[in-house]
């Protein structure tokens, strides 16, 4: 092909100006930045590392429930109460204020304070906390649900929300106070847990603006929203309504318009009233937060910005610490990542322990129906040398779990440990186990999870043991994928698996130990403890809430209901550019007090 | 053709089918979602087990689920539709947008691994071929062999803590004790020696003469503290692009076509007198600026070619604007050292410019050098771990199809007729031998869509391979179909590719 001469010099021309448009505006030299600098005490930035990449902007629903999105979530909410590494309830009484009003009916009343704004300059209403309500109480639900499978066989569930319904869903439609500001909820019976039902961040907290739900859902404004739930009449299974369009949009966007692995163009969409305001992301590898300029309603960071990156791998984490790329790590523990941690200069290693536990559970039926039978095998388990060998290597301070419903960070287990009967089991007695089988020889098949190595290792202690006393044990082990379904299913006489203690808050108790109850796999039944736990999901007393708890101990290892193992190990570290970094027990992890990070 | 095509492409329709229906039902009954629930001691177990269950619609037997999917991909062949529905994950997110973020982390992972490795892999394949059971081919098949059986788990470990922690502490203070650099020097004396064959007097002097220039190298570097101030200067980049002229004429054209190799001089003494003039314009780049100036450049050198005329121009050409692009590759790396004070110096980088995990420092402001710098400093150790595990068979592969080749008839003929033994390996050995390593190479980047799942892991990138295991492992049969997909369709359009490329390359072989 020929060209021109006149044609080549346009086309020369046209190649030289794309060069020359091509040039960036911006001059040379802007490469650096001061932020990055560390400075005394104020100011800075901290890399923390996540394990996951972050997904959603509303942690409260049940496919945005993960780590990472509670922890952005914590970072970028306030609420009226926090939960400290002591397991406590802390109030944050700068956002907002609640009292029990009454106790009979339990009525409670939240106030938020005035001047407490979303980051867009919207009051927190009492439309915000309205909204809470109406996605963490399952009042409008009408499903019914087939008992076996679990499926709705008809009518609606609006919001799907992650958090445990079972609390709020006592109340009826709250009372909104005339300064907007405030909501009065009732309780048609005491609730045990209610400090915990509302707001809790992550966990129906106020985490979604009412006026952005409202303004998706194609609503005129936030008084349409509350009039909308306030007209709905409560849900109910044996009376089904046709589901209303308006609300289902409005729970449509709430369950699924926060959603998102980068940053939204439309701002309204991450809206924050905590102390940081995500300001970039990177989808599946990082995730930057800057300080919220107005906040004062809380503890006040010393951090201008905090870079989440996310490493999946353990090693990769402590590799990243070392090398300076992030300052915070929390990796999965191990003997090999603790080594690994103590081996970067200036690293300071957190050792503690998790809420999640392993504990051997009897069944009150076949070979164990027998309380003999089930106390000679209590004994014959070796819960030292369990621990010795799974977890001594990594914590040289790790010793077995001696309560069934409290651990040790909580306040109230040392007494409790001390009362429950749990000191005849500290060491194995072969002899006391002989004596009570009196001769009998009992078969017991012993389901664990063959695909967790710490399980196979526990199972195998404890069959080494329980045949010096004359137990046959049978492996009764089955794959990843099987060994949960075959819970309570009665093939197995005794199981060894995890469980998660809930840190505060009672009601996980009876979901496991009461007659017949959902997580009660073993069939054991206890009338004293049943009229215990009764009250004690009544009690709104913390005290009150511990002394029973620690009766209720008593009665389980009294029945020879099993022994709690081990509580999982958790280790985290910080590199010597940060301080203010500390243990913590529960999901929020190291992220529950990120206003005492500091860049040293 | 068309109809072999067509009957290819209607061949792989059904393979698609028949695959993807296998690997979504082996996919739901490889385990159950619901796991993590059933052992839940948490109050509302059941509502989140009904909701996962919802998300997932366990309600439907895995086989039936598969057509439901099925409708929602078949949707993805309308054209323009954007109405394609690969389905949701586990946490809810569409799998469409989970594969786009996951392609680019895995392209980007790959790509220059996979270029490189091809490069070097043939390179090395026709060396050792040339100098076949010399103490060279021992020494590459030695190393290839060995990087090919290490495991490249440990491989990138070992990476990040020497090549990351360990280079970034020495960066602190950048002296390189004498003891040291005379040790590196008889390293690579050593390795030169035996690469250069031929009597023991000439790789006494090689070798020597390698000792000598890289010990005396490193510690100029360590003197002049060139670590922490790099850059080449005109001095480095005349010599190195003099040097470069001569190696590119004997390859190109050979020494008997002065022209060529005056081309090649002259492109490099244009690239000389161009730096400076255009150093302003550099300091302003984008890189389609780059991309641009890379094109000009190059056909500035092929113009310096034809200039020089002679009975052979299209060499002349040829070797002019090789020339000029490598002088200008060496010119922008220049300017990406000059770049270097100030990436390392920058807030974030805090003084540790390479990194052991991701594709870029968050946060990161700064013009086209500092963001290249910084991606660079990113994808060394992966690429470096990808290049030494898959070089291996891409010089083994060479190597034998080149020995194949070199032993034809038609070479002999060649020979005898006096071609110079330059024409032979390059004109009538090399394209001949290029045809095997066309399949080779196609299927390999059908399998690179795949993602390096092991490498992806240690380094810290969501792409490909993440997608696919973390599908997996939650039970999770979308994600992985959406890999599968991806994968499939990539591996079977190169396949196909592959057999059109053979017989385009090999006039014996015709498709029918």
């Amino acid at each position: 092909m020929r060209f021109g001469r006149i044609s080549k010099a346009i086309g020369l021309a046209a190649a030289a100006a794309l060069a020359l448009s091509a040039c960036a505006t911006q001059g040379p030299g802007q490469g650096t930045s001061p932020t990055g600098q560390a400075s005394a005490k104020q100011g800075g930035t901290v890399t923390i590392a996540e394990v996951n990449g972050f997904s959603s902007f509303n942690p409260g629903t049940a496919d945005g429930n993960s780590d990472v999105n509670g922890h952005i979530g914590y970072a970028t909410h306030s609420n009226f109460i926090y939960i400290d590494n002591k397991l406590n309830i802390v109030r944050n009484e700068k956002f907002g204020t609640y009292e029990k009003v009454s106790d009979d009916p339990l009525t409670v009343k939240y106030t938020v304070n005035e001047g407490v704004k979303w980051s867009d300059g919207t009051q927190v209403s009492a439309a915000d906390l309205l909204l809470t309500w109406a996605s963490g109480s399952a009042f409008y639900d009408d499903a019914k649900k087939d008992p076996n499978t679990g499926d709705i066989v008809s009518g609606t569930v609006y919001f799907t929300t992650a958090a445990d319904t079972s609390g709020l869903n006592l109340t009826e439609f709250p009372e909104l106070g005339a300064d907007g500001r405030s909501l009065t909820i009732k309780y048609s019976k005491p609730f045990a847990d209610w400090e915990l039902a509302f707001g809790t961040p992550g966990n129906g907290g106020v985490d979604i603006p009412a006026h952005v739900v409202a303004s998706k859902a194609g609503l005129s404004d936030t008084d349409a929203l509350v009039d909308l739930l306030k007209g709905i009449k409560r849900g109910d299974p044996e009376a089904q309504f046709p589901a209303n369009e308006t609300l289902k949009k409005v729970a449509e966007v709430w369950n699924t318009a926060f959603d998102t692995k980068t940053l939204p163009a439309d701002t309204s969409l991450f809206l924050s009233n905590g102390p940081f305001v995500v300001k970039d992301i990177v989808p599946e590898q990082s995730l930057t937060l800057v300080r919220n300029k107005d906040y004062t309603w809380g503890p006040v960071p010393h951090v201008d910005e905090v870079v989440v990156r996310v490493i999946g791998q353990a090693p990769a984490q402590v590799q990243a610490l070392k090398n300076g790329e992030v300052d915070i790590i929390a990796p999965q523990a191990s003997a090999d990542t603790v080594e690994q941690i103590k081996a970067v200069p200036g690293a300071t290693l957190l050792e503690g322990k998790q809420l999640s536990y392993d504990h051997l559970d009897l069944n009150f039926s076949g070979v164990f129906a027998d309380k003999d039978v089930r106390t000679a095998f209590m004994l014959t388990v070796p819960r030292k040398d369990i621990v010795d060998k799974l977890q001594r290597k990594i914590d040289p301070e790790a010793a077995p779990l001696d309560s069934q419903l409290f651990v040790p960070d909580q306040a109230a287990y040392a007494q409790s440990v001390k009362d429950n009967g749990s000191s005849a089991y500290q060491d194995v007695d072969i002899d006391k186990a002989k004596q009570l089988l009196n001769g009998k020889e009992p078969e017991v098949r012993i389901l664990y999870n063959k695909d967790n190595p710490n399980r196979v290792d526990s199972f195998s202690l404890i069959r080494e043991s329980a045949a010096q006393a004359g137990f046959k044990v049978v492996d009764g082990g089955l794959g990843a994928s099987d060994w949960s379904k075959a819970l309570g299913n009665g093939t197995y006489d005794a199981a060894v698996f995890g469980w998660i203690n809930s840190g505060v808050g009672v009601t996980g108790t009876p979901q496991i130990f009461k007659t017949g109850s959902g997580s009660n796999f073993n069939g054991f039944s206890d009338t004293e403890a049943d009229k215990l736990m009764d009250e004690l999901v009544l009690t709104t007393d913390k005290a009150k809430q511990d002394e029973l708890q620690q009766k209720i101990d008593k009665r389980i290892w009294d029945s020879s209901y099993g022994l709690p193992l081990f509580q999982s190990l958790d280790i985290k570290a910080y590199s010597d550019k940060v301080d203010g970094v500390k243990q913590m027990a529960n999901q929020t992890g190291a992220w529950w007090n990120i206003w005492e990070w500091s860049v040293k | 053709m068309v109809t072999y095509v067509v009957r290819r492409l209607i061949a792989a329709a059904f393979i698609l089918l028949g695959a993807s229906f296998l690997v979504y039902n082996l996919t739901a009954i490889s385990g159950d979602p619901l796991e993590e629930f059933r052992a839940s001691s948490a109050p509302n177990a059941a509502q989140l087990m009904q909701a996962r269950s919802e998300l997932l619609d366990l309600g439907t037997p895995a086989p039936i689920r598969y057509f439901k999917w099925l409708g929602g991909a078949a949707q993805c062949l309308v054209p323009f539709a954007a109405r394609c529905d690969l389905g949701k994950s586990i946490s809810g997110q569409p799998i469409t947008e989970a594969l786009g973020i996951a392609l680019v982390q895995t392209l980007t992972l790959v790509t220059a691994a996979t270029v490189l490795a091809i490069l070097m892999g043939i390179a090395l394949g026709i060396v050792t071929a040339l100098r076949q059971y010399s103490a060279l081919d021992y020494g590459v098949t030695f190393m290839a062999f060995l990087f090919f059986s290490l495991p490249i788990f440990w491989v990138a470990v070992l990476l990040k803590e020497y090549g990351a922690i360990g280079f970034n502490n020495f960066l602190r203070e950048p002296e390189i004790p004498w003891y040291v650099a005379a040790g590196i020097g008889a390293v690579v004396g050593l390795a030169a020696s035996m690469a250069v064959g031929g009597e023991p007097k000439r790789r006494a002097i090689i070798g020597g003469g390698g000792f000598a220039f890289v010990t005396a190298l490193l510690i100029l570097a360590s003197v002049t503290r060139w670590f922490r101030y790099p850059g080449l200067g005109l001095a480095v980049i005349l010599l190195a692009g003099v040097g470069l002229a001569f190696a590119v004429a004997v390859l190109v054209a050979g020494l008997n076509n002065r022209r060529a190799l005056y081309s090649g001089l002259a492109a490099v003494a244009v690239g000389l007198v161009a730096y400076f003039p255009v150093q302003g314009l550099l300091n302003l780049a984008t890189p389609l600026m780059i991309l641009i100036l890379g094109i000009l450049t190059v056909l500035v050198g092929i113009g310096v070619g034809w200039a020089f005329g002679g009975y052979d121009r299209g060499q002349n050409m040829r070797v002019g604007g090789i020339m000029a692009f490598l002088v200008g590759g060496m010119i922008v790396l220049d300017r990406f050292l000059q770049a270097w004070p100030a990436y390392f110096d920058n807030g974030k980088i805090r003084g540790r410019p390479i990194a052991t995990i991701g594709a870029q420092t968050p946060n990161l402001e700064g013009d086209f050098w500092i963001r290249g710098i910084d991606s660079f400093t990113h994808l060394i150790l992966p690429t470096v771990a990808l290049i030494l595990v898959s070089l291996a068979s891409y010089t083994r592969f060479t190597r034998s199809s080149m020995l194949e080749v070199m032993n034809m008839d038609y070479i002999r003929t060649a020979r005898a007729k006096g071609v110079s033994e330059r024409a032979v390996v390059m004109r009538h050995a090399f394209r001949n031998a290029l045809i095997p390593i066309a399949t080779v190479v196609a299927f390999d980047i059908g399998a690179l869509i795949g993602g390096a799942v092991i490498t992806e892991t240690v380094f810290g990138v969501r792409g490909m391979g993440f997608m696919f295991l973390d599908g997996i492992f939650h039970v999770d049969p979308n994600p992985v179909m959406g890999v599968f997909l991806c994968v499939a369709v990539t591996a079977m359009a190169f396949n196909l590719m592959a057999d059109l490329a053979y017989s385009a390359l090999d006039p014996r072989v015709r498709v029918k």
